[in-house]
């Protein structure tokens, strides 16, 4: 029983930095109905910045964020700018084949600049823990998820609080009202998507530190991506963190009730159910066509 | 948003006898290669093509008639190459022709996984489709790996295969086996589009709601389009397994398998015929050969990536569309003048 | 440069020639190309630059004595994109389109099956460094040779041995279990324990966990609360790191712990985990730097001159690698050809120095009568090995102390 309350802390605090990896996914999906397939990549190049930054300068990962994010959020820009932008037709469709690509051409350059052999970042806090009922909590997680909480806060404050914030909401709900009403939407779509690829940043460091990565781990990441940010509901913040909080605490209660082989099934499975009864998602709105 | 869809019917049906001309010539080359090229490194990449195109092809029927997106149908391939393995291994079958003829049978047993996938991934729609076609494929992936008993699991399934052939005559059995799957393909895809029901799905990629509004019948139609699709990729995914003799999960049910066919669909002209054809013959042998010729240099995804990209923001409606459409301004200059 | 050296391999070369009665000039006949498949892209990617920097090795130390058997000798390195479809791509254009003399097996042990049926078609011989699961031998091959001490399923053999000889006050009573579903590492971790539990050590958890998990702190959790004295894991490397770190979250110390990859990947382990928390870690190990080996002393100080470092942080992977070449080296001798079908036959008899000591291969390509695979543990910062006792460097650490 002990394990089973252990597995679903952990699932906690691990499930905290799949939110932050995730919210990025499902902004950008918010905002201009794209499928990026290459934020798992995006979230190895973060890793990997955060990695050379580290490896030169031997700065403590989490500071390295002060320089990694800012950078990553002007290559979501450009990226945006240069390569999704010029879609007009079937962008849904294209833009999943336009941002493979580019997780694609970043797994190379990673494999040219760092070679394929697994690097991690290391820190104090990566083995330090302390113990609360006999549980050793280890700090990384600690620190992931204070980290999570404040990112997805400021979005929320961004999103909520800010004029700027207003016009992504409406971009959001309708992308050609939100022009008619004066929203500079390519402006906005740009910012949102920098954003996105900023939290990349954040979420590749504390992936970083608990896990050994190579540039062809984006592999794994976005699978897991993408199915938290469905059950979640495609464009719901909220939607992906909670569904980022029951992958992970149903995955982590699995593999120590049943087997770790089944733990990313049982997960499925849980996201099958759900669609049959919600196909939007848990908290999706329901989309009456593309438009 | 397609409506240019009709007048190029007309386009196509006025160069008929030319296309038809072009097309013999092309199934008697795509005949006659094995023995115009021996060289097995040849017949190898030829064998991968025909599949791409036999992929493609049968992948546009789903997506690119429907409009609904599946990046999931490597679930459908591997099921067909764990079909036909595990089929070969328990059976006892002699490897040699035999194995081929079972096939069918793959494709089938594909067909049901695709009925039930479908009736629950068909009830979400554009990006959620996407996203849950991924989900079943790593679900059959997970199946594949945890069903030890039954699937040899991580440690993979051994196919008997022929020794009685040698190198030099191997591939050419599995690229006959591959042609004659992707011209079903081919034949069925144009079948569709002539039908009726190829009209229906076609409407439902224009505007489901109103398709369905008229009275198509839009469930039963996807459903349709997405088995026979289904049944298309086992199939070749049973000929790919005794192709290559040995299969893990991870290889075949492999995301990158159902992106590919998706790409070339979309490189090609999505909802054409001939689009997933040009689409897989570019792009395969380009693929197999830049890995090996750039491969060592740690270069080749950067400049298979940037390839990628180009034709992607050059040419977004496909080369087969874009192209008609070029040939179309031409026509209507020469027309005004 | 570095003259008296290659005066030596020069002799020995000869000496092995004249065994072999090879009458053949050096450098005389035309030159040939080796080809090779390695991961460098995809999801299976992995560093194949130690595989390469072992065959680099082997083919300058055989140019330098004047080829194989007279043949002058290039490496040719394709990437298989961790596809099957590229590796049975790679090896058939290797073969029919560059006519490349012989393939060695490639980095990625999974692709080694498919790729062996390949080569097997064209009659190559294909000597491998890399795939030694059970199910590599049991595809009818007689053309596949697994150049490594033992049949992978045997590598934690010595260590039960050593466990078991341990005085029944020390001797270990319980022992968890976890390992990837994997076919190079799963058939270790079960023929251990089924070993263990013959010899009266109980099984306290037993766990196996697919090969994309990212998370290993639950698993990790499990070992921990089994709380058993002896822990064996079938790791690659980044699980083998993840394991270590969890253990010492948890403040879990077992009185043995040994990973199958990982910690011999020197220097590269030591930099992920922290140099201090090495200490104890095992691991089965066919090869170390100060193995008294045949040419292995040679092999060292070159590797090192030709790509810097210090001897321990070499990965075994390298030395496997440059064993591969030794094999075939001393197979062209003695069957006076480099000829496929001549090099397979001469491999199926006869016993194969290499700098992983001496082996032999049975009809299936495994190999036979070799030392077997010895266990080495972390001790002061570098691996040592510890047993066999016969060549053994030092002592085991029992109980492995606490972390740090």
């Amino acid at each position: 029983m002990t394990l089973v309350l252990e597995a679903a802390a952990l699932g906690i605090l691990t499930g905290g930095v799949y939110a932050l990896m995730a919210s990025g996914l499902t902004l950008i999906f918010g905002v201009m109905r794209i499928i990026n397939v290459g934020q798992g990549a995006l979230v190895i190049l973060g890793a990997y910045l955060s990695f050379a930054f580290f490896r030169s300068w031997h700065l403590d990962p989490l500071l390295t964020l002060v320089i990694t994010m800012p950078l990553m959020f002007g290559l979501g820009v450009i990226l945006q700018i240069v390569f999704i932008r010029p879609l007009k037709t079937d962008r849904e469709a294209l833009s999943v084949l336009v941002t493979y690509a580019l997780a694609l051409g970043i797994e190379g350059a990673l494999g040219y600049v760092f070679t394929t052999n697994y690097v991690q970042l290391r820190a104090w806090y990566e083995t330090a823990s302390f113990a609360v009922f006999g549980f050793h909590i280890t700090y990384v997680y600690v620190f992931g998820f204070l980290l999570c909480i404040a990112i997805l806060g400021a979005l929320f404050l961004v999103l909520y609080r800010t004029s700027f914030g207003g016009a992504l909401r409406a971009t959001m709900l309708n992308r050609t009202a939100a022009q008619l009403i004066g929203v500079d939407v390519d402006r906005v779509s740009a910012i949102a998507f920098g954003i996105g690829v900023a939290t990349a940043a954040a979420g590749g460091v504390v992936f970083g530190i608990t896990n050994a990565f190579n540039p062809g781990s984006h592999y794994d990441l976005i699978s897991r991506l993408l199915t938290i940010i469905v059950l979640g509901g495609l464009g719901s913040l909220r939607g992906a963190i909670i569904a980022a909080l029951i992958m992970l605490v149903t995955e982590d209660i699995t593999a120590v009730v049943i087997s770790p082989v089944w733990a990313t099934f049982v997960f499925f499975v849980i996201l099958v159910v759900v669609l049959i009864f919600r196909p939007q998602g848990l908290f999706g709105v329901r989309v009456r066509d593309r438009i | 948003m397609r409506g240019n869809f009709l007048p190029r019917v007309r386009w196509r049906v006025g160069r008929g006898p030319l296309k038809l001309v072009g097309l013999l010539g092309l199934a008697i080359a795509a005949l006659l290669l094995p023995f115009v090229a021996p060289d097995p490194a040849t017949t190898n990449i030829a064998v991968f093509t025909v599949m791409y195109i036999g992929l493609a092809t049968a992948w546009n029927i789903m997506g690119g008639y429907t409009g609904y997106i599946s990046l999931g149908h490597a679930a459908f391939f591997g099921f067909g190459a764990y079909g036909l393995g595990l089929m070969l291994v328990h059976l006892n079958i002699t490897p040699g022709y035999a194995p081929f003829v079972l096939v069918p049978v793959a494709g089938l047993l594909s067909a049901l996984l695709a009925v039930g996938i479908g009736w629950i991934a068909l009830r979400t729609r554009a990006a959620t489709f996407v996203i849950v076609t991924i989900a079943f494929m790593f679900m059959m992936q997970l199946l594949a790996e945890n069903l030890v008993k039954v699937t040899g699991g991580g440690g993979g399934l051994g196919l008997p295969y022929s020794h009685d052939w040698g190198g030099d005559f191997f591939n050419t059995p599995y690229y006959y086996a591959m042609l004659l799957l992707a011209v079903l393909g081919l034949f069925v895809s144009w079948w569709i589009r002539r039908s009726k029901f190829g009209l229906g799905l076609l409407a439902i990629r224009d505007d489901e709601d109103k398709a369905l509004a008229v009275g198509v019948p839009t469930r039963a139609f996807k459903l349709t389009a997405f088995v026979i699709s289904a049944a298309l990729v086992g199939m070749i995914g049973g000929v790919y397994a005794y192709y290559v003799t040995y299969i893990y999960p991870q290889f075949v049910f492999d995301p990158l398998i159902g992106i590919s066919m998706v790409l070339m669909a979309f490189l090609g002209g999505l909802g054409t015929l001939s689009g997933p054809v040009i689409g897989a013959v570019l792009l395969e042998p380009a693929q197999l050969e830049f890995a090996y010729r750039l491969g060592a240099s740690r270069l080749y995804l950067v400049f298979y990536s940037a390839v990628f990209l180009l034709v992607i923001l050059l040419l977004p409606r496909g080369i087969v569309p874009s192209a008609a459409e070029l040939l179309n301004r031409r026509r209507a200059r020469t027309v005004v003048s | 440069m570095r003259q008296p050296l290659s005066v030596t391999c020069l002799g020995l070369g000869l000496l092995l020639a004249a065994c072999g009665g090879s009458s053949t000039t050096p450098g005389s006949a035309a030159p040939i190309t080796i080809g090779v498949s390695v991961s460098l892209s995809g999801d299976f990617s992995g560093d194949g630059k130690a595989l390469e920097q072992g065959y680099d090795l082997w083919a300058q130390d055989i140019n330098k004595n004047g080829g194989l058997l007279g043949h002058k000798v290039t490496m040719k390195y394709v990437d298989d994109a961790s596809s099957t479809q590229q590796v049975v791509t790679n090896y058939q254009t290797l073969i029919t389109q560059d006519k490349v003399a012989l393939v060695f097996g490639p980095f990625s042990s999974l692709l080694t099956i498919p790729a062996s049926t390949v080569t097997d078609r064209y009659g190559y011989a294909f000597p491998e460094p890399a795939g030694g699961g059970p199910k590599v031998f049991t595809r009818g091959l007689h053309s596949i040779f697994f150049v490594q001490p033992a049949a992978v399923e045997d590598n934690l053999v010595s260590y039960t041995k050593w466990l078991l000889s341990l005085p029944s006050g020390q001797k270990p009573k319980s022992a968890a279990y976890a390992t990837q579903d994997d076919p190079f590492t799963q058939p270790q971790v079960d023929k251990a324990k089924a070993l263990l539990e013959a010899g009266g050590v109980t099984t306290a958890s037993y766990k196996v966990y697919p090969a994309e998990t990212t998370d290993f702190t639950p698993l990790a959790l499990q070992v921990v609360h089994a709380n058993a004295d002896v822990v064996v894991l079938g790791t690659q490397e980044p699980d083998a790191v993840a394991f270590v770190k969890a253990f010492q979250q948890q403040h879990y110390n077992p009185k043995s712990l040994i990973e199958t990859t990982g910690p011999d990947q020197g220097k590269d382990f030591a930099d992920k985990v922290g140099a201090g928390n090495t200490e104890g870690i095992m691991v089965p190990a066919g090869w170390t730097p100060d193995a008294k080996a045949y040419g292995n002393d040679k092999f060292v100080s070159e590797f090192v001159a030709k790509y810097g470092g210090a001897p321990g942080d070499i990965s075994a992977d390298a030395a496997e690698a440059y064993s591969v070449g030794q094999v075939v080296d001393q197979a062209s001798k003695k069957a006076n050809s480099i000829e496929n079908k001549a090099l397979i036959t001469a491999l199926h008899s006869g016993t194969y120095n290499t700098v992983q000591g001496p082996m032999s291969f049975d009809s299936s390509g495994k190999p036979q009568g070799g030392v077997g695979v010895y266990i080495e543990q972390w001790q002061g910062g570098a691996a040592k090995f510890v047993y066999p006792t016969s060549v053994a460097a030092a002592k085991p650490e029992y109980p492995k102390p606490n972390w740090p």
